[in-house]
C-alpha cells in the first residue's frame, strides 16, 4: 500500500503538470514569462510576510542573446531578503513538484511550491538549463545549488552544490526560460507597478532586458498583521473534507510487529525483561498516564488477549468487532483464526472503541471546526438528526453525505473567523493611492469580514479622482490576496459591479480622471479559471463590493459637488476680475472723473474664494476620507 | 429776419439744454457706480422691470406703461455681471455719442462694442441692452444718438433747422424733393420751424406714399405725408408726436385693411408694450381712418382671405384693453366676420387715382368727426 502511494506522489505530479502546463499559465512564451515572474515575486513576498520582514525584492530579466528575435531564452532572477530555505530542503523544494510548506487555512498569495516549481519545470523543458538557487538562512553562509528536475521520478538532480560566506539572509532563484519580453513587457511592468501599490511596505526593483530600471521603494514602514492559521468553518466543507478529517481524528489499530512490541517494552521500562501478562498489566496501570496513545491501544488489546509479549509476537489482530464486542485474531502458532470476547465494562474497552470509532459528533465539531461551541454542536446534532454522541468512525457513506449537507444548511453557526485574513488596511491603501496618483480626492474603505460558502473574505476598496490620473476612467485596479489581476478583465465580478454603477448619479461625467482599487482577501478566492485572473460573481462577494463602491461613490459625489462649487467660485472670481475693471473704466469717464475708482478692494475680498478652490480641495477632504 | 434768427437761437439753445440734461443723467448714473466702487462695494442700480407682469395699460395716458416693480441689477451677481458691464459700456458709449453729437445705428452699437472687448452674442443682445438703457434713463435711444435703420420718409411743406454737427442752423424745406426725405438722425433731431400744412397723413406703404406725392396730396389737402414703412419706427413716431405737439397738426393714419394695419395705427396712437418704459412716443390724438373692415364692404374692395395667423392676431388683440371699445373693437369684429382683408392698393381697381380723388377726401371729412 505505502509503496504504491509513494510512487503516485513522486512521479505523477511532475508528469501531470508537464502535460497540463497551460492550466498553470504556461501556455506560450509571453504568458509563461509573465507567470514565472509572478510566481517568483509572490513567493518572495509571501516568505517575507510570514516572517514579518519588510520585503526587498529584486527582479531581473536578461536575454541570453539580446540580438535574437523574440521568443528567445531569458534568464529570470528573483532575489529577496526573506528567511531563505534550509539547506536540506532546497533540493526537494526546488526539484520536486508539490513540495511545500504553505498548507493550512490562511490567506496567502498562492500555494508555495506549485507555481514556482512549474516555472522551473517550464524553464527546464524549454532551455534544458538547471535552476540556480542561492539561499542563506543565517546571513553568514550561503548555499548555492544548481538543480535539474527528473520529471518521471519527480526527484531533484543536484548538478552542483557550493557554499560561500555572505553577509545577508535571503533567497535568490534564477531560471532560464523561453520567453517573449517584447510582448510580455507591458504586463510585467504593470504587474510590478500594481504589486508595489498593494504592497506599500515592500521595495520592488525591476531591471528589464532593455536596461531600464523600475524602482518602487517602500513608503509604508509597517507590515500589516500576519494572518493566523485557523480551522475550517462548517459551511466551507464537503464530504471528502469531512472524510479526511475523520481519518485524521481516528487512530488505526497499530500493526503489532516486533518494532511495536519493542516500543511498548521500552515505554513500560521493561526493555529485555520478559514479564507475565499480569505483571505487564500491573506495570501498565502504574505508568498509564505517561503512555502514548499507540501503547495504550496495545495494552488494551493485550488485556483482552491475556498474553505476554512472547505470545503477542505470534499473532496478528484481524478485526475489532465493536458492536458484537469481539476481538478476532490469527494465531501463527497453530495457524487458525481465534476470537475472544471483550467486556464492555472494562476501561480498556472504552479505549479501543474511542480509537476505532473516533470522537463523538459534538467533540468532532467543537474540536475540528472554528466557531462551534458545545451548545451549537448539540443544536446542530438535533437539526441534522444525529445523536450528539454519535461516533464519527461509525458513520455510513449516506450518513456522511447527510452530515455534510446539514453542515451547509445549518444557519446558526457564527460567521467565519476572519483572523486568517490579511487585508492591507485603510491607511496603507490610502497612502499607496496618494503616492501613485497624487489625486485631488481619495477615499478608502475596508468592509467588515463576510463569508461565502464558509470561506471568510474582506473587501477593501479605494477611489481617487484627479491629480495624475488619466482621463477616461474609471480605471479599475483589481487585486486578490495582494496579487494584481491583469488578464481576463471582462468577466470579473469587480468590473461587473463597477460597470453597473450609474456614475452620473454621483456627479461623475464625461471621461473622468478616476480610479478604483479593489482588493478581495479570502482564504479561497473564487477564481473563474485556473489562471487566477478573474473573480467569479459570488453573490456575497458581489454584495460586499457593491456596498464598498456605493460608500466610496457617495464620498466622491460629495467631493464632486464641492469641486463643482469651487470651480464655479473660480469662474465667478475670473468673471469679476474681467468685468469689474471694465465697469470702473466706463463709469470713470461717465462720471467725468480722471482717476479710476479703487475697485481692488472688491477683488481682494474675492481672493480667498479663489485660493480655497485652487489649493485646498485635497486638504478639505481629509476629515471625511480618513476615518 | 431778426425774429427768425432769434428763433434759431432759441432752437439751438433748446437743443443744447436737452443735450445737457441727457449728459447730466448719464453722468449721475456713472457717478453712482463710481462711488460704489470707490467705497469698496459692488455697484448696483435699479431698473424698472420689463417683464410682462409689470406692463400695464394706463387709461389716462392712453398707453402701456411699466408698473412699479423694479429689478435690482448688481455687479455682485455673477449672472448679471456681464450684462451689467455691457450696460455700463453702452452708457459710456452713448455719453461719447451725445457729447460728440455723432449718431449711430443699432448695428453700429453692436460692432462698436467689439473695440472695447465687450462681447455681445448677437445684435439682439445689444439691442436688448439698449432698451435697458432706455428703461434706466427713461429716455428713448434716439436721445443718445442711437437710431434704427431708416426706412420711413416724409414729404410736405415743412421747414426744419438741423442741429447736428456741421449743419447747425442750416434749414431745409421738406417739399423740395419729390421722393421725400428719409427720417433719420438729422431730421429727428432737427428743429421744426414752420409749416403751411394743416394735417399729417401717415401712410403704411411706400408705394402709396409715392402716389400721394405725385397726386400732390400735400398741396391739395395741405398735408405732410409720412411713409411709416410698415410698423412705424420710433424716430417716425417721435416725429409724428412732435408734428402734433409742436406744430399743432392733427395726425391721421391710413393702413392696409387688415388686422396688422389696424395695429400699426394703434401703435402710433398709443405705443407698444415693448416700449412701455418710454413716453413721448405716442400720439394719443392720432386717428385711424382706414382702410377699415367695414370699408371693404362699403367700397366693394377686392379682397384676399385672411390667413391663420391673421385670425389668431385678431383674437390676440381682442384681449388688449385698447381694443375694448370704439372702432377698434368694431373693426376687429368685422374682420373676424369677413375673414378677408384688403390692401390700400385695392382701390386701383377703380383707377389709380381713385384713392386720392375719392376715398381720401371722404376719410378726411370723416376724421373731423372722429
Amino acid at each position: 500500500m505505502s509503496s504504491i502511494k509513494e510512487k503516485f506522489n513522486q512521479i505523477s505530479p511532475s508528469e501531470f503538470f508537464y502535460s497540463n502546463r497551460d492550466l498553470a499559465g504556461f501556455s506560450n512564451p509571453t504568458r509563461s514569462l509573465y507567470t514565472a515572474v509572478r510566481e517568483f515575486v509572490e513567493n518572495a513576498l509571501d516568505a517575507c510576510d510570514q516572517k514579518g520582514i519588510l520585503p526587498d525584492v529584486h527582479l531581473t530579466i536578461k536575454a541570453v542573446d539580446p540580438d535574437k528575435p523574440d521568443p528567445k531564452p531569458y534568464i529570470l532572477t528573483v532575489k529577496d531578503n526573506g528567511p531563505g530555505v534550509d539547506t536540506k530542503h532546497i533540493p526537494l523544494a526546488f526539484g520536486t513538484v508539490l513540495y511545500g510548506s504553505k498548507f493550512g487555512l490562511k490567506q496567502a498569495r498562492g500555494m508555495f511550491g506549485l507555481g514556482a516549481t512549474m516555472a522551473i519545470l517550464y524553464g527546464q523543458i524549454t532551455t534544458n538549463k538547471p535552476v540556480i538557487v542561492k539561499s542563506s538562512t543565517d546571513g553568514k553562509i550561503q548555499d548555492q545549488f544548481e538543480i535539474l528536475l527528473d520529471i518521471q521520478k519527480n526527484k531533484p538532480v543536484i548538478q552542483k552544490h557550493t557554499t560561500k560566506e555572505i553577509s545577508k539572509k535571503g533567497l535568490s532563484v534564477s531560471i532560464c526560460l523561453e520567453g517573449d519580453y517584447s510582448k510580455a513587457g507591458n504586463k510585467i511592468r504593470d504587474y510590478v507597478y500594481e504589486t508595489s501599490l498593494i504592497t506599500p511596505y515592500a521595495t520592488i526593483t525591476f531591471d528589464d532586458p532593455k536596461g531600464q530600471k523600475f524602482h518602487h521603494p517602500r513608503f509604508v514602514k509597517e507590515i500589516p498583521p500576519p494572518p493566523t492559521i485557523i480551522r475550517p468553518h462548517p459551511h466551507g466543507i464537503d464530504v471528502e473534507r469531512i472524510r479526511r478529517m475523520i481519518v485524521e481524528s481516528q487512530f488505526e489499530i497499530p500493526t503489532i510487529d516486533d518494532v511495536m512490541i519493542e516500543k511498548v517494552r521500552k515505554d513500560l521500562g521493561l526493555s529485555k525483561q520478559n514479564l507475565s501478562f499480569t505483571a505487564i498489566m500491573t506495570k501498565a496501570k502504574k505508568k498509564w498516564k505517561n503512555l502514548s496513545r499507540q501503547v495504550r491501544v496495545v495494552i488494551a488489546l493485550l488485556s483482552f488477549l491475556k498474553m505476554d509479549f512472547e505470545k503477542l509476537s505470534k499473532i496478528r489482530i484481524e478485526d475489532l468487532d465493536v458492536p458484537n464486542k469481539k476481538l478476532h485474531y490469527w494465531d501463527f502458532g497453530d495457524s487458525q483464526s481465534k476470537t475472544v470476547d471483550m467486556d464492555p465494562e472494562s476501561q480498556y474497552y472504552k479505549q479501543l472503541t474511542n480509537t476505532v470509532q473516533g470522537e463523538p459528533l459534538t467533540t468532532f465539531l467543537t474540536k475540528r471546526f472554528q466557531r462551534v461551541g458545545p451548545t451549537t454542536a448539540v443544536k446542530f446534532a438535533e437539526f441534522a438528526k444525529f445523536k450528539p454522541e454519535k461516533r464519527m468512525g461509525t458513520l455510513t457513506n449516506q450518513e456522511l453525505v447527510n452530515l455534510s449537507d446539514s453542515l451547509q444548511k445549518f444557519d446558526d453557526f457564527m460567521a467565519p473567523d476572519s483572523s486568517c485574513l490579511a487585508p492591507l488596511g485603510e491607511s496603507p491603501l490610502e497612502k499607496g493611492i496618494k503616492k501613485f496618483f497624487n489625486p485631488d480626492f481619495v477615499a478608502v474603505v475596508q468592509r467588515p469580514a463576510s463569508a461565502y460558502s464558509g470561506f471568510p473574505f474582506i473587501v477593501e476598496m479605494g477611489i481617487a479622482y484627479g491629480g495624475d490620473i488619466k482621463s477616461g476612467g474609471p480605471h479599475v485596479y483589481r487585486y486578490a490576496n495582494r496579487i494584481p489581476l491583469l488578464y481576463d478583465e471582462g468577466s470579473d465580478v469587480v468590473l461587473k459591479v463597477v460597470n453597473d454603477t450609474d456614475w452620473g448619479r454621483y456627479k461623475v461625467k464625461g471621461e473622468p480622471p478616476f480610479i478604483i482599487v479593489s482588493h478581495i482577501c479570502s482564504t479561497r478566492i473564487p477564481y473563474k479559471t485556473a489562471g487566477k485572473e478573474n473573480v467569479a460573481d459570488r453573490q456575497e462577494i458581489e454584495r460586499e463590493l457593491r456596498l464598498a463602491l456605493q460608500f466610496l461613490s457617495r464620498k466622491l459625489a460629495a467631493f464632486m459637488s464641492k469641486k463643482g462649487q469651487a470651480e464655479m467660485a473660480k469662474k465667478r472670481a475670473n468673471l469679476y476680475a474681467k468685468y469689474i475693471p471694465m465697469i470702473a473704466e466706463f463709469c470713470t469717464e461717465l462720471a467725468g472723473k480722471k482717476k479710476e475708482p479703487n475697485y481692488k478692494k472688491i477683488l481682494d475680498e474675492l481672493e480667498p474664494v479663489e485660493v480655497k478652490s485652487e489649493e485646498k480641495p485635497v486638504e478639505e477632504e481629509k476629515p471625511i476620507e480618513s476615518k | 429776419m431778426k425774429a427768425s434768427e432769434k428763433k434759431a437761437k432759441e432752437i439751438s439753445k433748446k437743443a443744447q439744454e436737452k443735450q445737457k440734461t441727457i449728459l447730466e443723467s448719464l453722468k449721475n448714473h456713472g457717478a453712482k457706480i463710481y462711488e460704489d466702487l470707490e467705497n469698496g462695494q459692488f455697484p448696483k442700480f435699479s431698473i424698472p422691470s420689463r417683464s410682462v407682469g409689470n406692463i400695464v395699460y394706463d387709461k389716462k395716458l392712453r398707453q402701456y406703461i411699466l408698473g412699479n416693480s423694479t429689478a435690482l441689477r448688481s455687479a455682485k451677481n455673477s449672472a448679471q455681471l456681464r450684462s451689467f458691464t455691457q450696460l455700463m459700456w453702452l452708457a459710456f458709449f452713448a455719453n461719447r455719442l451725445t457729447q460728440e453729437k455723432k449718431s449711430s445705428t443699432l448695428r453700429d452699437v453692436y460692432y462698436s462694442s467689439q473695440a472695447f472687448a465687450i462681447e455681445f452674442d448677437d445684435q439682439s443682445e445689444s439691442d436688448n441692452i439698449i432698451v435697458d438703457l432706455e428703461a434706466v434713463t427713461s429716455r428713448p435711444r434716439e436721445d443718445f444718438h442711437i437710431f434704427p435703420e431708416e426706412r420711413s420718409s416724409i414729404f410736405g411743406d415743412l421747414n426744419i433747422e438741423y442741429t447736428i454737427p456741421g449743419y447747425e442752423g442750416k434749414t431745409m424745406n421738406l417739399s423740395n424733393h419729390p421722393d421725400g426725405y428719409s427720417i433719420g438722425p438729422s431730421l429727428t433731431t432737427a428743429e421744426l420751424v414752420d409749416t403751411s400744412a394743416e394735417i399729417v397723413i401717415a401712410i403704411e406703404k411706400g408705394g402709396l406714399f409715392t402716389r400721394f406725392v405725385e397726386e400732390q396730396v400735400d398741396k391739395k389737402f395741405k398735408s405732410i405725408i409720412i411713409n411709416t414703412g410698415g410698423q412705424a419706427p420710433r424716430s417716425t413716431r417721435t416725429l409724428l408726436k412732435r408734428l402734433h405737439d409742436e406744430m399743432g397738426l392733427p395726425v391721421i393714419i391710413l393702413t392696409d385693411g387688415d388686422v396688422y394695419g389696424e395695429h400699426i395705427a394703434m401703435v402710433i396712437k398709443s405705443g407698444s408694450a415693448n416700449a412701455a418704459h418710454l413716453r413721448e412716443l405716442t400720439v394719443p390724438d392720432a386717428k385711424w381712418v382706414g382702410v377699415w373692415a367695414t370699408d371693404i364692404e362699403k367700397y366693394k374692395l377686392p379682397t384676399i382671405p385672411m390667413t391663420e395667423s391673421d385670425i389668431k392676431r385678431c383674437y390676440d388683440l381682442q384681449k388688449d384693453p385698447r381694443y375694448e371699445s370704439g372702432i377698434w373693437k368694431k373693426e376687429l369684429e368685422v374682420f373676424l366676420r369677413l375673414k378677408r382683408k384688403a390692401e390700400l392698393e385695392a382701390f386701383a381697381k377703380y383707377g389709380l387715382t381713385n384713392i386720392t380723388d375719392k376715398y381720401l377726401p371722404q376719410k378726411l371729412e370723416l376724421a373731423k368727426s372722429l
